[in-house]
């Protein structure tokens, strides 16, 4: 038997295919849905789900939540910025002690799922069919792949997201013809891929996503609001986890209602909060973030050579998906009313039993043909990407590159291996490099092929074949965790002084880049039209810009800062009549 | 192996996406190496020949046995030095919009973006006749057809390749461009 696993931000499920349909397990207490959380306690095992959420509240720095987010990621990305960590090397989260990788964690989540089923069931389950984002690289599959080993799982299949979702969308229109897009907007992640159905076969035509997009984030802009009205002195970790916690039950509610009150009884010792909070309100704050996933679906519209019009149905999947301003932005940008059959919980985790139930060939006449989200390629020797396999390539694929030696006697060659859609090499996401070897030769005349495959997991597995015998070996990736001397002094010597002596030199950087650019677009701006302008509105303008010379002259930095805020509020009408006069 | 003969299709110059799309799902469905009987290796030759169908100068290029000529079609050559100049106007304008962090020097950057996109759109628009010109000569050559001279075949599928390329490199700034203002 091969389960179905949706190994989620915020929640997971797991299901198997029996008797002829795809089933969700739920837990002893009936709850399908297994919050993706995990409490460390000093001594022994972790808990997950409901009661590690408990725990989280309590001890939030033994808690791991939303680990999805790390999975796979390296110290110094944009998603890690909150942690600290040397540059370059994999993530890990200090817990009692212990270095966890995401992995470890991710695990964790697994092994409760997997007792959960068990003992449902009561049979063991050990293969199973795991989802991740559509747009997740190379990398984050495989660190996934390894949390299911870890977990003790037989990991059949690493399946996309919005794939799975389709086919638990289209199971019971098998024999439809249609073109659909499907909007996945999870806790943590977004992808919008478009398919097309056509008799039991699932074409992925095009897919494309943010892996740092979700229901979080639409958390920190709410928790922002309430924290601007709440006159906070220090906020802890415990109070950031309530806050938290409080910010996603106010957006859940505020889905159906227009509005509410946040109440956090003893918030900062006996300060209790009481917050009045209207659905219009947190629209506007999550309206820019939402705003975000537009890109992505006129990219993944343009890939598959489709216009909106052209789609069938919007079928949309994920948590955040419930909310009304969500469902709105996807009718607005693919011009119809948005499909909203699935369960936003469910369907991901569903379409993961089905993928088991074909692998094992319990439902047959249905096909799945995914892509890779991203293109891999190699760094060529000027700093290039040279594309070998690109993006919405139909999995699993291959392709060969022949390498010859430049020089007379060269021993060998580095070859870096990139995946990203970037044209410089050092823009892309690097999977490391491998160095394959010349046997002495004149120029041009080694000859070494080298063949990339992604098998239907969307991972690379790279094959060097010896051209004189035909036999092929498998390449190992050496990781590229490279960390500059320089970083890694920094870390070393680092005083906390000096910390904030760079801290202000940064800071003072920082604003005078902001004044070198402010200044001439100033200007510029009044130049054109500054005529339209009461004659007190440019004299104030020009006054600030002077405080900001003057401010920048001086070097001191909480006064060009301060120079730079006030000359921000001056020119906001300057700037609404630029865009308006821009936009006609 | 042929394409045509892989997907079960005639060989002939016209051949719609919704035909070769249709013959490649039917097929690489039922070779999915998930499938009972599937075939990895005959899964990814299906998709080869469909990548190599659905480009009509690859298909062109299939038909007539030659590689890309050395001349480049005239249609090309008049409009080569509008695009070049319009793609690296966009480069440009992108570069500086996605380096301003300033509300009012991106204001200021507003117009110049809005003027581009006009420029593109009607470049687009040029590139669409141009290739409406070029789907009414392929016509030509299908109604014809297996008669044909090796010549303007070639011609076309270089065509063909211009057009594409072209087209997606304009429409990829605007993707851009709109990402940047929406």
């Amino acid at each position: 038997m091969i389960a179905g696993i949706d190994l989620g931000t915020t929640n997971s499920l797991i299901g198997v295919y029996e008797s002829g349909f795809p089933t969700l397990l739920a837990d002893s207490e009936g709850r399908r849905l297994i919050p993706s959380v995990v409490f460390y306690p000093e001594n022994g095992t972790p808990v997950v789900g409901s009661e590690g959420l408990r725990m989280q509240a309590l001890h939030p720095e033994r808690s791991v939540s939303s680990v999805k987010r790390l999975i796979g990621r390296r110290f110094g990305e944009e998603e890690t910025k909150k942690l600290n960590g040397p540059t370059g090397t994999h993530v890990t989260l200090p817990i009692n002690g212990q270095n966890l990788t995401p992995e470890q964690v991710s695990a964790e989540i697994l092994k409760k799922l997997k007792a959960v089923a068990e003992e449902r069931l009561g049979t063991a389950v050990d293969r199973a069919v795991i989802t991740v984002p559509a747009y997740f690289n190379d990398a984050q599959r495989a660190a996934t792949r390894r949390a299911g080993e870890l977990a003790g799982f037989v990991v059949d299949r690493i399946l996309s997201e919005p794939t799975a979702a389709a086919l638990a969308y289209g199971l019971d229109r098998l024999q439809e013809n249609s073109k659909v897009a499907v909007y996945d907007f999870g806790g943590g992640t977004f992808d919008l891929s478009i398919l097309r159905l056509d008799n039991g076969v699932f074409q992925v035509l095009s897919t494309h996503g943010d892996t740092s997009l979700g229901g979080d984030d639409l958390d920190e802009a709410i928790a922002g609001l309430l924290l601007r009205d709440a006159r906070i002195t220090t906020l802890t970790p415990e109070m950031k986890v309530r806050l938290k916690e409080a910010s996603r039950a106010a957006k859940e509610l505020l889905s159906n209602e227009e509005s509410t009150i946040v109440r956090l009884p003893f918030m900062e010792g006996s300060k209790s909060l009481e917050i009045p909070l209207a659905r219009a309100q947190i629209e506007s704050a999550c309206e820019p973030i939402i705003a975000r996933t537009r890109a992505h679906c006129l990219r993944a519209l343009e890939d598959a050579g489709l216009k909106a019009e052209e789609l069938d149905q919007i079928i949309l999947v994920g948590g955040s998906t419930r909310m009304p301003l969500v469902q709105r932005l996807a009718a607005e940008i693919f011009g119809k009313q948005p499909n909203l059959s699935q369960h936003p919980d469910e369907a991901v985790a569903l379409g993961a039993v089905l993928q088991g139930a074909i692998l094992e060939g319990s439902l047959q006449n249905v096909a799945l043909l995914d892509v890779t989200p991203l293109s891999l390629g190699i760094e060529t020797f000027g700093g290039l990407m040279n594309v070998i396999i690109p993006r919405n390539t139909t999995i699993p694929a291959k392709a060969g590159e022949m390498f010859t030696n430049a020089v007379a006697g060269q021993s060998g060659m580095k070859i870096i291996v990139l995946q990203g859609e970037r044209e410089l090499a050092g823009d892309n996401w690097s999977l490391g490099s491998f160095e394959i070897l010349f046997p002495p030769s004149p120029k041009g005349t080694a000859r070494v092929g080298v063949q990339f495959s992604i098998d239907a997991d969307g991972i690379l597995q790279v094959l060097a074949r010896d051209t004189a015998t035909g036999s092929e070996k498998i390449v190992e990736i050496q990781s590229a965790v490279e960390v500059s001397d320089e970083a890694v002094e920094a870390m070393l010597s680092g005083s906390l002084e000096h910390a904030f002596e760079d801290m202000d030199a940064r800071i003072f950087t920082e604003a005078r880049l902001k004044a070198e650019e402010m200044l001439p677009a100033v200007k510029a701006a009044l130049e054109q039209i500054g005529s339209e302008l009461p004659e007190s509105e440019i004299l104030e303008i020009r006054e600030r810009s002077s405080e900001v010379q003057a401010a920048l002259e001086s070097k001191e930095t909480v006064r060009l800062k301060q120079a730079l805020a006030a000359l921000d509020n001056a020119t906001q009408t300057l700037a609404t009549r630029l865009l308006e006069k821009a936009m006609g | 192996m042929d394409p045509f003969v892989l997907l079960g299709l005639s060989r002939r110059p016209l051949l719609s996406d919704e035909e070769i799309g249709s013959a490649y799902r039917k097929l690489a469905g039922e070779s999915h190496p998930d499938q009972s009987g599937g075939d990895a290796g005959r899964f990814r030759e299906l998709g080869e020949a469909a990548a190599i169908l659905h480009d009509p100068a690859r298909r062109l290029r299939q038909l007539s046995g030659s590689s890309s000529g050395s001349l480049l079609p005239p249609e090309a050559a008049q409009l080569f030095p509008r695009i070049a100049t319009i793609l690296q106007q966009a480069d440009n304008l992108i570069e500086k919009q996605v380096a301003t962090s300033n509300p009012l020097a991106k204001a200021l950057l507003l117009a110049p973006l809005k003027n581009l996109s006009a420029d593109l759109d009607s470049t687009l628009n040029q590139l669409q006749e141009w290739r409406i010109l070029l789907d009414q000569e392929l016509a030509e050559i299908d109604v014809r057809w297996p008669e044909h001279d090796p010549n303007p075949i070639s011609l076309l599928a270089d065509s063909y390749a211009y057009a594409n390329r072209w087209e997606s490199q304009l429409r990829e700034r605007r993707l851009a461009m709109e990402s940047l203002s929406g």
